[in-house]
């Protein structure tokens, strides 16, 4: 039943994203974020065993994989996010935009400036939804008109029609979903270049979580979007290309989400997709 | 270059940011310093106190260089030598424990049941020990214990009301034996036992029996010796039972049981020799020593407000000794107790639930009463209505008891919330009961914590002042307490009458003195709460 | 037949057993009821005796009066009592409340384990010394030290009090803060990072903020404790009531003064003890204390159980 209900949605994505492919073709995509030979440690356990891969702009990528495969310490090694646990170590490199974010000149706030990121948890502040969203701008010295600012970008979250009576209430009072879609509009609020979402649509309900997908697909115009998920139906949905992480922290196979989909390279990778594993 | 570059990418650090991270640094000094500044400010006042109390400048410098030869450098040189190897330093910790708490022990026994009068304290002990004892001898030979549980605390009860009414009968006939015997029934008989039980259950019943026998020979045999030699052996004889056996015994185990860290049991010795050696030292080459207010002589005299090389704070100690025993008695078991109702027993809703919201609430509130309001409730309850008279010890240790009462509670609720309800229920799973479930595994893994919070609230009662003004608790005595109805006196009271005495040797002398003396109480206090904390903290 | 009822019985509980635990039940819960008689326990104490007073002296007297000398002139005015304990309540507030928040946000954003195991039993024991050692310190070591600053301070004076004061309370602003910061959730925390904030933007703007009504609480919570401070203000600030100065404002900090607390341990140190209206003007004073205390309490723990719930 699930195999019927699901395969034709698969098509139709992998359809949009080879259309996707046909306009742009992909050597005029630049590479924004490459790694090269990426390990990560935390104490003596090795979480990540030397990625190397190159992320398109404005592509949606998806990292999928087993529980505990490392796709969420690579998402967060991306903006550096795991400086903050003290037994983590990170060696190799991750480039953005051309210089590597390892190196002792790059600031980790200046960095994460650039590349946003969403929680697997909404996370709002206990403040107004209105300042919960202009937070990025006031530490960021913004000096623009923030209400604007603020206003674009709970539209462009999907959230201004539902919220724009009660920007002054409380972030918390918002529902599951309407708190993750505010953490979303609060990141892209200071305009970044990169999101990154680390299981964004996990603790939600269905609803709610579709919204946030049909969100995703429109936040790819202008960004470029980097998600974990452990729904690989949702990964064929949204993605155009797909990271499979394997145990062991290996990344298995990097492909376009069609190819992933429908023709894995190695037979793991296979035997993941169609639940044999994991 | 790769600066501009970086710059160019945004990834670096821009001039805004730069100042952003610079506020970010300023703010963590000031953080720093805000932390720190109480401390500093306390610790520089302490180093005041303990200058004017200790009198350093007064000394020759070449006592300084004799004491840091014989006590400073050899203690150091073994704190490091035992820092670096674990297992000495547990058995350095333990030795220093066991050798400086034996000793602490003796004074406090022997000091408070003199004051007491032995010939009292052992006619109320007797009785009512005795009655628990036949309870737990009855509990040995019989299988049925439903009773003999309640029947231990009713025993008690009982045994003090006999003592009560037969005090008058008794006391005459006990009057007549030696002082030292009382000691020997109040101390060595006890310190036998333990040392018998506890042998026993190690290596049999036979061995346990020897240990004990072998504790109340050496007992007499002290007391022998004393008589023999013209000396009072009452004292001999409490120190030999509260500080060589306990304390013998704990180092001999250490030594027997732990081959690695046995070098550890020398580290007490090392600083009693020190301290020896140094004053030998000093004695035999006539150095000049410092005219410290830290003598003797302030510990074990009475207070004489005229002249300062007289004066001395031994009724003062002993009376706030007293006290704060007392009040423990009253106010632990209620506190204990309350606290075990609020965090097992009273249920989450319902009208009793709104009840123990109630209790909670109230709680926090009377912690925030200040205490000379319970001074005022001391005065009204045990001088107005009791019809007590003015500044008892039972009223001071009762008014003391309330106050302390809500720390008590809180501290023994939060050590009972830390004990995972997985145990409660597994032993809920073998069919025991609520109480049981409490006695067998809540309370024993609650003990430490409750334990931290009982010895600070001791340490805040010991210095607390107020509310023992407001019931007037008298601060010139020359005797301590003699009992639980005779007139108090706290050492706390005492600075506060001498501080108004402007003579210098007062005023920078024997009062600082008497300070530091409370001081080191409540500091000793409080480093044993955090050290119980420290070691039993981590477990959960 | 007759096993079967066996069996049933041994099922049953059995009656001594149910009133024993019954028994332990009732004793443990007649403990934690004693605190509720401890509470009626000190109205009933106060309020009886400050009724007496009350009748003697019209409380329009004894809150309008500005002028507190019961001995002497029979004066029950409790204003320059209440300007005191304001003073000494300001000035401790002034230093204890930006200290006592800042060493929590450091203990509970920046300290590192070990920082933390040493600096937070230290900063306990600023409120462990006895106050009657705190008070000593103020008179015999403060007071001479600022008189080389400010030549017009008294030997009893309303700043060194303060200071101690100050000092004393600071932990009861820090350890409760801290809870209140450390019981923010890190998801916020990571949230900011998330957004390139600083360590500072992190601490000031997000973590601060969140735990805003446990500080509230810790403040009030200091306050009150510094308005039923006794021995430290009684050694330290002297027995002369005053009103308070205007404008010059550090004169109430250089000269003497007294509190409400300082003047209850005035009357119960002197000799009459036990009848006339002065004895009982003490209660007066208890029962003012207690209201001021009280409420202040309530409140804090109000705003405490709200922001207990607040995530």
């Amino acid at each position: 039943m699930s195999e019927s209900g699901t395969s034709p949605k698969i098509q139709t994505t992998i359809e949009t994203g080879d259309e996707d492919r046909r306009d742009a073709p992909l050597d005029a995509r630049e590479t924004v974020i490459e790694t090269r030979d990426l390990d990560v440690y935390y104490g003596n356990e090795q979480a990540l065993d030397g990625v190397s891969m190159e992320i398109n702009e404005h592509d949606v990528t998806a990292l999928i994989g087993p529980s505990g495969c490392g796709k969420s310490t690579f998402l967060r090694c991306i903006n550096r996010m795991n400086d903050m646990i003290d037994v983590c170590r990170v060696e190799g490199d991750v480039e953005f935009a051309g210089k590597n974010v390892y190196d002792d000149d790059v600031d980790p706030v200046a960095l994460r400036r650039k590349i946003g990121i969403v929680f697997q948890k909404p996370n709002p502040f206990p403040k107004s939804i209105r300042d919960n969203v202009a937070y990025g701008l006031k530490i960021q010295g913004y000096d623009g008109d923030v209400d604007e600012r603020v206003e674009e970008s709970l539209k462009r979250a999907a959230l201004w029609d539902e919220v724009s009576g009660q920007l002054d209430s409380s972030g918390l009072e918002l529902s599951g979903g309407q708190q993750q879609r505010l953490c979303i509009a609060r990141a892209i609020a200071p305009d970044p270049e990169v999101i990154l979402m680390d299981e964004p649509t996990s603790a939600l309900d269905p609803v709610a979580a579709s919204k946030i997908e049909d969100l995703i697909d429109d936040l790819a115009e202008e960004y470029t979007v980097i998600i974990v998920t452990h729904n690989m139906q949702q990964a064929a949905r949204i993605s155009d290309r797909t990271a499979v992480f394997l145990t062991g922290g290996q990344l298995v196979e990097y492909d376009d989400t069609a190819k992933i989909f429908e023709d894995p390279e190695e037979q793991r990778v296979e035997d993941y997709i169609t639940g044999k594993f994991g | 270059m790769a600066t501009e570059e970086s710059t160019s990418d945004g990834l670096g650090r821009s001039t805004a940011l730069r100042l952003q991270h610079l506020k970010g640094r300023l703010f963590e000094v000031a953080l720093v310093a805000a932390t720190l500044v109480g401390i500093v400010s306390l610790l520089a006042l302490f180093a005041q106190i303990s200058i004017d109390a200790f009198q350093p400048g007064s000394a020759s410098p070449t006592w300084f260089l004799v004491y840091l030869g014989t006590l400073v450098a050899p203690t150091a040189a073994f704190t490091l030598y035992a820092r670096r190897r674990p297992a000495v330093r547990e058995t350095n910790a333990k030795a220093f424990a066991a050798v400086f708490g034996g000793l602490l022990l003796s004074f406090v026994t022997y000091a408070v049941v003199d004051s007491l009068s032995p010939y009292d304290v052992f006619t109320y002990v007797f009785f009512t020990s005795l009655p628990p004892a036949i309870v737990v001898a009855y509990d040995r030979t019989t299988d049925d214990r439903t009773f003999t549980g309640p029947a231990i605390p009713a025993s008690i009860v009982v045994g003090l009301a006999v003592a009560a009414l037969l005090y008058d009968v008794v006391r005459g006939p006990i009057g007549i034996a030696a002082e030292w015997i009382m000691y020997f029934g109040l101390v060595t008989v006890p310190a036998a036992l333990l040392i018998g039980t506890l042998t026993a259950s190690r290596r049999g019943r036979r061995s346990g029996v020897v240990a004990g026998g072998s504790v109340i020979v050496g007992g007499l045999a002290v007391a022998v010796a004393s008589i023999v030699t013209g000396t009072n052996a009452a004292f001999p004889v409490v120190l030999f039972s509260a500080f060589v056996v306990p304390t013998g015994y704990v180092l001999w185990r250490s030594v027997r049981t732990d081959p690695e860290g046995r070098v550890g049991v020398a580290g007490p010795f090392v600083l009693l020799g020190g301290t020896l050696l140094g004053a030998a030292v000093v004695g035999q080459f006539g150095i000049q020593n410092p005219d410290t207010f830290l003598t003797p002589t302030l510990l074990l005299e009475s207070w004489d407000g005229l002249r300062a090389n007289n004066a001395g704070v031994y009724p003062q100690i002993v009376g706030s000794i007293i006290i704060v025993g007392f009040m423990a008695v009253l106010a632990f078991p209620v506190g204990i107790g309350a606290a075990i109702y609020l965090e097992e027993y009273a249920p989450d809703s319902g009208l009793r639930g709104r009840l123990a919201t109630l209790l909670e609430i109230n709680i926090s509130n009377l912690a925030g009463v200040p205490s000379v309001v319970y001074g005022l409730l001391g005065l009204a309850l045990f001088r107005r209505t009791l019809g007590f008279g003015t500044g008892i010890v039972f009223s001071a240790a009762g008014t003391l008891g309330l106050l302390i009462l809500p720390i008590v509670i809180v501290s023994t609720q939060e050590a009972l919330r830390a004990v995972p309800d997985a145990l409660r229920q597994g032993s809920y799973g073998m069919g025991a009961s609520r109480w049981q479930t409490l006695r067998e595994v809540v309370l024993p893994e609650a003990i430490p914590g409750t334990l931290t919070g009982t010895i600070l609230a001791l340490a805040r009662a010991i210095g607390e002042t107020a509310p023992l003004v407001i019931i007037a608790v008298a601060t010139t005595k020359y005797s301590p307490p003699s009992g639980l109805f005779s007139s108090a006196t706290a050492l706390p009271l005492q600075i506060f009458a001498a501080s108004a005495n402007a003579k210098p040797e007062f005023r920078h002398g024997v009062v600082p003195a008497a300070a530091v003396v409370l001081l080191i109480l409540m500091l000793l206090m409080n480093a044993t709460a955090i050290v119980i904390r420290n070691k039993y903290g981590r477990e959960h | 037949m007759s096993s079967e009822s066996n069996e049933t019985a041994s099922l049953q509980r059995s009656g001594f057993v149910v009133r024993k635990e019954r028994l332990y039940g009732r004793l443990i819960a007649a403990c934690a009821v004693l605190t509720i008689v401890v509470t009626v326990g000190i109205i009933l104490a106060l309020s009886g005796r400050a009724l007496s007073f009350w009748s003697q002296i019209s409380p329009i007297a004894y809150f309008t009066g500005t002028s507190w000398s019961p001995v002497i002139a029979q004066n029950y005015g409790v204003l320059p009592l209440i300007s005191g304990t304001l003073i000494v309540t300001v000035c401790s507030a002034v230093i204890a409340l930006p200290i006592g928040l800042a060493a929590a946000v450091y203990l509970s954003e920046y300290a590192s384990d070990k920082a933390r195991s040493i600096l937070k039993p230290s900063l306990e024991i600023l409120a462990g010394v006895p106050t009657v050692i705190y008070g000593y310190m103020a008179l015999v070591y403060i007071t001479p030290a600022f008189k080389g600053v400010f030549p017009s301070l008294r030997t009893f004076n309303a700043l060194s009090a303060s200071i101690v004061v100050g000092i004393m309370i600071i932990p009861m602003v820090s350890s409760i803060s801290e809870d209140a910061l450390s019981a923010v959730p890190d998801s916020l925390r990571q949230g900011g990072y998330g957004l390139g904030s600083t360590k500072f933007d992190v601490s000031t703007k997000i973590v601060v903020p969140s735990a805003t009504s446990g500080i509230v609480a810790s403040y009030v919570l200091a306050i009150s404790r510094a308005i039923g401070e006794t021995m430290a203000v009684t050694m330290a600030m002297g027995m002369s009531p005053q009103m308070p100065y205007f404008p010059d404002l550090f004169r109430n900090l250089a000269e003497s003064g007294q509190t409400i607390t300082a003047a209850m341990v005035q009357i119960a140190n002197a000799d009459s003890l036990g009848t006339g209206p002065t004895y009982e003007a003490m209660f007066a004073l208890g029962m003012t204390l207690f209201a001021i205390t009280l409420t202040m309490n309530v409140f804090a723990e109000l705003v405490r159980r709200r922001f207990r719930e607040e995530y």
